[in-house]
């Protein structure tokens, strides 16, 4: 046990330092130093407490997404559409915000705007879990067009009943501050959001291997045939992971909406959902592992905002760093299969020899 | 003397956790029919996968008369003509025999022509009733094993290695396979075919070779050997007798499980199941022979709850459960252990505690407060490895790292419980060792005197009239007829199985 928590951290950190080593190569294609562009990288995101802060800030929405993606993945159906429901998720936080902001006190407001968040979005999630069940549609085709719906629904209701009341731009009024969700670190934009993404880890994690439903999704990812023969309704658990998949990508729109941006603006994050997938395969769908996936993430994309800020360094160079640490952490993952199995090899043929 | 055709010496192959081979050394003469005895695991399949060319050794050499050949893939082993059979058929079913055959032999244009004339020649000599053009879809088990053959004879194979040839035979269709063997073997060639039944290596073997937890333990002659010293070669210690007179009466029990005239007809509007009316009493067993694959699935499905009948009723205690589901049909106690225990009756990527809870993950015993009651679970899953002797280090053991014997007793354990009136067993001890067969067996007797009624399908004849107190034979979905033990001969079974009616069997007996 001890040689395998060993071997992961070892294996981990080698697969980041690999995808470094390899993005800086590519740095010198660019012609740049990439002794000084690092360096610039980690004493930029280390120089005060709100880019300190604005780590955890990014990762936020990333656990979200990123959790969407692996409740699905644990009951073997693929949920690419975590952008969708997050679209949806905005959307419904903005215009819940907006109207409740003025008829009951913020704190009332902003627990009956993640409730209809959760609730709106699950239930546009849950629609694909239906058509699945329903009529057998292939959920990863069904989720990533419904992207496109939930981003057109998006754009149309930012250019007609939620835009600003000057009719300028294509985005909401921003957010009286009794709606904002209340920062945690005082002079950060980090808000309480980052502890509600913490606690969905940790409440997904319990949900999955300490409940009967969570027991049953996964055995309906790991063999729906044995489910069915057991009693378990794999169809219905579809519609449910759905739901459950849905709502949290969707609250990744509630703290933003109401935590970062206190408005909505066409096209904002338009990444955080294919992110959250490279996350949750980065922590081989394990909701804890997630915490720490995004947490790296974040820290990769503020420093690379800044990095691009401060030298002629692309800052989409981060985008491949993050892909070159992606690769490296996956095959780490096969060669900790590999040593494994050579260790338990050697066990063996020593026991015969004597 | 000559040198030996084909010689293993000290081939050793470790797997992550088990040792598969360790030394192994034995030689195979030119018309020679070999023997690989063992219980399963015991390595038989790896050495021989390993002379194949599948595996790659970790340690040893393989010589092929006195000269040392390197075997990289089954691409080298059929150039040195050797050519091996799988349990599981390597055939494409929607091309033809011929198609099959020439399947990886044929360059640039085929000579379809030339081909399927040769293929036709082949089968005459051997005496193989087969049509070249026939599809392989459309053909029984048997005459597919035949086309496996023909094609490592087309390929001029002159060593056969067969593993587990007759698993999937009739009686009769298995005899007209040993006929084939000693025919193959008397023109010069070998044969090796591995095993873990003692009839028919007393039958066919010139030679034995028995191998035990990956070693050999005895390489012997048949002729001085006999089946009491090599099952004591193979398991290593005595089995216990199963005692029959344990029996009780059943005669004037109540009938539990009650099946009348269950039709199920699958989307193609064949039946599955043609009019299936049987009884079984409390503290009976109803054993169920048939070659697979003539509906047994099907009957264990209906009356488990997995499959709806199309017609017909089910009762169980005199009540209609015909339209209950799985869950109502749990919760009554009927137990069910599949055939293919992977696929249907546990998740290998589990522990073995959470693979007990599979059937019952809605019962409120295993719940504290909404959460699954974990530590209760894993004290009822430790009271069954103890009591099933499950070969595993703790309940929380991936299902998947156990043996196959052992996976049978976690399923076995699972489902004696939630069987509190009908237990349905769907070829229980197919592919485990003998120490595992003679535990199941007797875990099915005690079941059975605690006055369950058992439901035994069995394609292993000698199981189902050791442990069943009436016989049904199935035959392409429908029963041939309902017997006493005393009633059959293994010959009369036979004919029954392969689909003759009993006026027939009569006439012929």
């Amino acid at each position: 046990m001890l040689d395998k928590v060993r071997d992961l951290i070892i294996t981990n950190f080698l697969a980041i330092l690999l995808g470094i080593v390899a993005s800086g190569i590519m740095l010198l294609f660019l012609g740049e130093n990439p002794i000084s562009a690092y360096s610039i990288l980690i004493t930029s995101v280390a120089r005060d407490t709100y880019t300190f802060a604005d780590i955890f800030v990014k990762a936020t929405p990333l656990m979200f997404t990123a959790l969407a993606f692996a409740f699905t993945y644990k009951a073997n159906l693929y949920n690419i559409g975590a952008q969708g429901q997050f679209y949806i998720g905005a959307v419904i936080a903005v215009a819940s915000s907006l109207f409740l902001q003025n008829i009951m006190p913020g704190w009332l407001a902003l627990i009956i705007t993640l409730i209809l968040t959760l609730a709106g979005s699950g239930i546009w999630g849950a629609f694909i879990g239906f058509v699945k069940a329903k009529y057998n549609s292939n959920e990863f085709l069904i989720s990533m067009m419904s992207t496109y719906v939930a981003l057109n629904i998006m754009n149309y209701l930012l250019r007609t009943h939620l835009m600003e009341a000057k009719g300028e731009y294509p985005q909401t009024d921003a957010l009286n501050t009794s709606v904002w969700l209340p920062k945690i670190v005082p002079g950060t934009r980090l808000h309480i959001g980052f502890i509600l993404a913490i606690l969905a880890c940790i409440g997904t994690w319990v949900l999955l291997y300490k409940t009967p439903i969570g027991y049953r999704i996964r055995v309906v990812g790991y063999n729906a045939e044995a489910a069915n023969m057991s009693g378990i309704d794999a169809k219905k658990l579809y519609v449910l992971a759905f739901f459950i998949s849905g709502a949290l990508a969707g609250a990744a729109g509630f703290t933003e909406v109401n935590g970062v941006q206190h408005m909505l603006v066409q096209g904002f994050n338009s990444d955080i959902g294919s992110a959250g997938i490279g996350i949750a395969i980065l922590a081989n769908g394990n909701p804890i592992g997630i915490i720490f996936a995004s947490i790296l993430f974040g820290a990769l994309k503020v420093g690379g905002t800044i990095m691009g800020q401060m030298s002629a360094i692309p800052s989409s160079i981060i985008d491949l760093m993050e892909g070159f640490v992606m690769v490296f952490v996956i095959l780490a993952y096969f060669v900790r299969n590999w040593m494994d199995n050579n260790r338990e090899k050697r066990k063996l043929q020593k026991a015969v020899v004597q | 003397m000559e040198a030996a055709f084909f010689e293993l010496k000290g081939i050793s192959k470790y797997f992550a956790k088990v040792i598969a081979n360790k030394d192994v050394s034995f030689a195979i003469r030119r018309g020679e029919v070999l023997a690989l005895l063992g219980e399963n695991g015991a390595g038989k399949s790896t050495v021989m996968k390993i002379l194949y060319g599948l595996y790659k050794a970790d340690e040893g050499q393989i010589f092929k008369d006195g000269q040392e050949v390197k075997i990289n893939s089954p691409k080298d082993a059929m150039k040195l003509g050797i050519s091996m059979i799988q349990q599981h058929f390597s055939l494409v079913p929607a091309h033809t025999v011929t198609e099959n055959i020439i399947l990886g032999n044929v360059h640039g244009v085929i000579d379809q022509k030339s081909a399927r004339e040769e293929i036709k020649n082949l089968a005459e000599r051997y005496g193989f009733e087969l049509n070249p053009d026939d599809y392989i879809r459309d053909l029984a088990v048997g005459v597919q094993q035949k086309v496996e053959i023909l094609k490592a004879l087309y390929q001029k194979a002159n060593l056969l290695i067969m593993d587990e040839p007759t698993a999937v035979l009739t009686p009769q269709e298995s005899d007209n396979l040993m006929h084939f063997i000693r025919d193959f073997a008397a023109q010069g060639n070998s044969v090796i075919f591995i095993t873990h039944k003692l009839k028919e290596v007393m039958h066919v073997a010139d030679r034995i070779i028995v191998m035990r937890s990956g070693v050999v333990v005895g390489d012997l002659k048949r002729s001085e050997t006999n089946e009491v010293e090599l099952s004591k070669l193979m398991i290593g210690k005595d089995l216990e007798v199963l005692n029959k007179n344990a029996k009780p009466k059943t005669a004037d029990q109540q009938p539990r499980l009650v099946l009348e005239n269950i039709t199920v007809e699958e989307k193609s509007g064949v039946p599955a199941l043609k009019n299936i009316s049987l009884t079984v009493k409390q503290g009976e067993v109803l054993g169920i022979a048939g070659v697979s694959g003539n509906g047994q699935q099907e009957l264990c499905e209906v009356i488990c709850g997995a499959l709806s009948p199309t017609s017909g009723k089910i009762y169980l205690d005199g009540e209609d459960i015909t339209t209950s589901n799985i869950n109502e049909r749990i919760a009554r106690g009927i137990g069910y252990v599949p055939a293919d225990r992977g696929r249907y009756g546990m998740i290998l990527q589990m522990s073995i505690a959470e693979n007990m809870l599979l059937k019952t993950s809605f019962d409120k015993k295993w719940q504290k407060s909404g959460f699954i009651d974990q530590q209760k679970l894993n004290q009822y899953t430790l009271d069954q490895i103890k009591e099933y002797s499950i070969k595993a280090p703790s309940p929380d053991s991936r299902a998947g790292g156990l043996s196959g014997g052992n996976q049978q007793k976690v399923i076995l354990a699972r489902e004696v419980d939630n069987g509190s009136k009908v237990i349905v067993l769907d070829q229980p001890t197919r592919g485990l060792d003998l120490g595992a067969i003679n535990h199941i067996h007797k875990v099915i007797l005690e079941e059975r005197a605690k006055g369950k009624s058992v439901v035994l399908v069995s394609t292993e004849l000698s199981e189902i009239f050791a442990l069943s107190d009436r016989i049904a034979v199935l035959y392409k979905g429908e029963i041939q007829g309902i017997f006493e033990p005393s009633e059959l001969t293994t010959e009369k079974i036979g004919l029954l199985m392969a689909g003759y009616r009993l006026e027939e069997v009569s006439k012929d007996a």
